[in-house]
Order: C-alpha cells, then structure tokens, then sequence
C-alpha cells in the first residue's frame, strides 16, 4: 500500500523528513507518532502528492510524484481542523461527494452507519456544527468514496472526551478492511484504533512494531520503591549506588527507588532483609507506554 | 469546474457583496449617464462624452476593487482556515481549483457589472447614445473586471493569509492609478521618449489601457490625449489605441490565469 525509500524533505536548511524508509501493507491499521513538528503532518502531505521531496514514494503502486491526483482519489483524508466551509452542512457534502463523483445519497448512508443523520442536519450552517459532528462527516465522505486508505492526521484533537470516543468508535465501525494511518498524540485512541506503531522523531523512524513489541524493546526493568528510614536510605543508597546490577538509583526523601532487571530486585531485596535493614513500605513500578515513547522521542540516541 | 463555480456563486450571493456592487455600479451608470445624456440634449456629441470620461474615472475606481476582493480574497482566505489542503487532499489539481475559482469569481463580478451596466446602458441608449458606444464600453469595463480578478486570484494563490492578499492587492491598485501614468510621463520628460513609446508604456498598465481604450473610444481624434494622441490618430487612427487596449486587458487576465492554472502560481507549504 504504501512504499517510502530514502525520503527525505527540505525546508530551507530545516530537515523535515530524513532518508525515512517505510512500507505498510494493504489493511494494516497503523499510528503515526511524534512530537510537534517530528515531520508527521509533513509526510501526510508527501503521501497525499501535496509536496515534492527526494527519493521514492509510492501509493497503490503509483508513484506519488507524478500521480498526485490518482492517489488522492484512493486516499480518504481527515485534518485535524475540519474545513470552514461557508455554506450548510449539505452543501459542504454535496461539493466534496461531487468532487469525488459519489451519489450524496451514499454520503448520507454513510453518515447514518456513524449516527449522523444528514437529512436531520443538512439544512444547518456548517459553522453552527459541533468538532465531532464535522470530523464523522469526512470520515463518512472519506469511506463513502471506497478509498484505500485513510489518512487521519490528529482527527480528534480538537474533540472533547466525548466526541473523541464516538469518533474512535466510528472509525473503529467503518474502517474495516481499509488500510488506516492514523496520526495522533492521544494513546487511547492509538490502542483502540491501531495495530502498528511508527514512532516520527526528527524526521526518522525510530521505532516500527506493536505495542507489545514496545513494551518488550524498553527491556524488562522495572523501578522497585522503598519506603526506609532515614538511616537505612543511606545505608542501601551508598551499598547499591555504584553496583553495576542497578541501573539507576533515585531517592525521594524517605523513598528509594532501584530500577534493575527482576531477577537483580529480587537478590538486592533479599541482600537489603538479610541486613537487617527496616523496610515499611515496597511496590514495584513498570514503565507506562508514555514513558516508553517519551524514551524515544524525547533522546536524540534512543 | 462546475462544482467550483456553483459554490463561488453561492458564496457571492450569500457575501452580499455581490448585490451590494451591482446596486452602486447601477446607481453610479445611472447617474453618470442621465446627467450626461441631459448635456447630450444642450451640447450634443460633447454631452455624453463627458458623461462617459465620468463613467471611466468611476469604473477605474470602481471596477477594480470589485473584482480585486473577493478573489484576493478567495484563495488566500480558504489557505489561512485550512480548508485549501483539505481541498488539495482531494483528487483535483491546484490548477483545476484555480481555474475553477477563477470562473466563479469572475462569473459573479461580470454578473454584478452587467446587473448594474444593462438599465444604466439602456438608459443611454435611450437618451440617444449610439448601441455600438454602450457595448463596446461595456466590453472593456468587463476586460478591466476580468484583469483584476486574474490579478486579485494570483495574489491570493502566493499570499498566506487574505488581509495580505488584499492589502498587497489595493497597494497595487493604487500604484497602478498614481504611479503609472504619472510615471510615464515623468520617464518621458526626463528621457525624452517618443510620443509613441509614452503611449506604448501606459498601455502596459492595465488602468491606463483601459482609460485609453475608452477614451479612443469617444473621441476617434484622439483629441483628448493631446498632441501624442492626435499624432497617433494622424498616422493610424483610433484603431490601434481602441486594439492595444483590449490587448493589454486581455494579456493581464490572460497570464495570472495561465500561470495559476498550470499550478505556477503556489505557495510554498511549511512542515
């Protein structure tokens, strides 16, 4: 479905997309992260045949280059803003269905599948409609027109909670089968919506596989937490800080944390009973999926 | 195409705009020709003459800013609230939008101009002026409209936002009325052009072309230009005047919408 290879895209001297190799397959449902200008929205707009960049792009087998229009007539497009068309919300459906030859009446089916009613609505300003409501109307307009693959670039940032969810819902409704890249910050609907996970740092991919594949690439080390006197911090802080099992050792008052493979916490715990050490409280903590991102995004050297 | 021009329509209707121009341009014709079609009854030829150098000084004025608006406006306006990429996301190239905006904008604005030309053009005809005199102004008002918006569409198609499409638009306006012909004329007298080179340059702008074309129009002796006009008309007549200033005007609409159309005419997208 799509096939990058050594693309890259130059703003001036800023380097936007670098030598950023990638292939997705028919159907898979993927999530596009990346902090604020990573490059996602940028690449979007290389995929849509919007921008020129160096190497190769193809979509559906067609080289986006040169068959802008042809891809985009196979690629259903959400931004996160929806358009602020002038007229009713009819009319907005009528101008783009009719610029991507489907029957409004399609549309309106569509709509209905996302609990939108267009015949309730269409008489309506599209400016007097709701974030969510306009968001369900280009995904209906998007599958209305039997595209390929869906581009949602941050759709429901400007959603409340929610709207958020009905969308999430809705797209989880009427995407199947249909290839999905999704772009967003939000790791809810990114574990409700997608399988794949591409981490966008800098223009780079710096990670490429599921969640589980995530969790189990920031490597099995888990934060032990202990709650001791004030001597006893001592007494482990200057036993543990040096040791090479311990991967990192933070103290927060009367707290120590010990972050080290599960077999090393189990033999340091068992090191700090047999010294007689008094330990009033203990919980292990493991990395959140934020932390784990925020691992790669966040470092230049992930 | 169709598409776009429906909406373009829609969105002048609904603007008001368009309703708005065609009742001034109706009440400025109206006024201008009824006052000038009385002097016509006291003065003959000269009467309505004077009425249409009236008309010609409201129309540069005029006509201009009506076309220059709202296609500055247009393309520039959908780029700043993000409906133009959500536009370009969709399978039509930018030279299918511009072409097609192009055609609703222009179609509204002849639209407004023949709303308010058709009762104050038949009002002259009916006071006496002759039909060929009417319709041959009315084409060059329409050149003029078609010029500006060509030039009003290509501003709008490189500006990021619509107040700098407009406010670029406007300074260009004004630079066109007060420098070009002032201009002209300082170059002539300080380089000491030929008579022929002076009026080859004002054709080159759009305003002056179209002030000269009419001007030709209604005095075939060219008397009105001074001696460089009355020189012209001594060696070729009005023709070449009434000719270079339907070229001129068509060049201006012609090359923006040629330039916009194959997609020359684009902003540079940021990350």
């Amino acid at each position: 479905m799509i096939r990058a290879n050594g693309l890259s895209k130059h703003f001036g001297e800023q380097r936007v997309l670098d030598d950023l190799t990638l292939s997705i397959d028919a159907g898979e449902r993927v999530a596009l992260l990346g902090l604020n200008g990573a490059g996602k929205t940028t690449l979007f707009r290389c995929f849509l045949g919007l921008l020129g960049y160096d190497g190769r792009l193809e979509i559906d087998g067609l080289d986006a280059s040169r068959r802008g229009r042809d891809i985009r007539a196979r690629i259903g497009y959400v931004p996160q803003r929806p358009p602020h068309f002038p007229g009713t919300l009819g009319e907005l459906v009528e101008f783009f269905s009719g610029l991507r030859g489907v029957d409004r009446d399609v549309v309106s089916g569509h709509m209905d599948a996302l609990e939108l009613s267009l015949a309730t609505h269409a008489a309506k300003p599209v400016r007097a409609l709701s974030g969510g409501m306009l968001q369900k109307t280009l995904l209906a307009l998007a599958t209305a027109a039997r595209v390929s693959l869906l581009l949602l670039d941050e759709p429901t940032a400007n959603l409340d909670p929610r709207a958020r969810r009905d969308f999430v819902r809705a797209l989880e409704r009427v995407s199947g089968g249909t290839t999905v890249l999704l772009s967003s910050h939000r790791l809810e609907d990114i574990r409700a919506v997608a399988d794949r996970l591409l981490l966008l740092h800098r223009g780079r991919i710096v990670f490429d596989g599921s969640f589980a594949e995530l969790e189990a690439s920031a490597g099995p080390t888990p934060t032990l937490w202990l709650t001791l006197t004030a001597a006893g911090v001592e007494r482990v802080a200057a036993r543990y800080e040096s040791d090479p099992r311990v991967e990192r050792l933070r103290r927060n008052g009367h707290r120590l944390g010990l972050r080290a493979s599960p077999t090393a916490l189990a033999t340091v715990l068992a090191e700090i009973r047999a010294a007689d050490i008094e330990i009033h409280d203990l919980r292990t903590e493991t990395a959140s999926l934020e932390r784990l991102l925020n691992r790669y995004l966040e470092t230049d050297d992930p | 195409m169709r598409l776009f021009v429906r909406r373009e329509l829609a969105e002048a209707l609904r603007a008001r705009w368009f309703l708005a121009y065609s009742a001034i341009f109706l009440v400025g014709g109206v006024l201008l020709i009824g006052l000038g079609a009385r002097d016509t009854m006291l003065s003959g030829y000269r009467g309505y003459a004077r009425a249409l150098v009236g008309l010609v000084h409201f129309a540069v004025l005029f006509v201009p800013l009506m076309a220059l608006f709202p296609a500055a406006a247009s393309i520039a306006e959908e780029r700043e609230n993000g409906t133009l990429e959500y536009l370009l996301a969709q399978p039509v190239t930018r030279g299918e939008v511009f072409v097609g905006k192009w055609t609703g904008v222009a179609l509204a604005v002849v639209a407004s101009i023949t709303a308010g030309y058709l009762l104050a053009g038949g009002l002259a005809v009916l006071r006496g002026v002759p039909l060929r005199f009417v319709l041959v102004s009315y084409g060059y008002l329409l050149l003029l409209a078609l010029a500006f918006v060509s030039l009003g569409l290509g501003l709008s198609a490189v500006s990021e936002t619509r107040a700098r499409a407009i406010t670029v638009g406007l300074l260009g306006w004004l630079a066109l009325i007060a420098l070009g012909s002032l201009g002209a004329v300082a170059a002539f007298v300080r380089w000491g052009m030929p008579a022929e080179i002076l009026v080859g340059w004002t054709f080159v702008n759009p305003v002056e072309a179209f002030r000269l074309g009419m001007v030709g129009l209604m005095d075939p002796d060219l008397g009105l230009l001074g001696p460089v006009g009355a020189s012209i008309a001594a060696r070729a007549g009005a023709a070449p005047v009434l000719w270079g200033a339907a070229a001129s005007l068509t060049l201006w609409t012609a090359v923006p919408l040629a330039l916009g159309a194959t997609g020359v005419l684009r902003r540079r997208e940021g990350a």
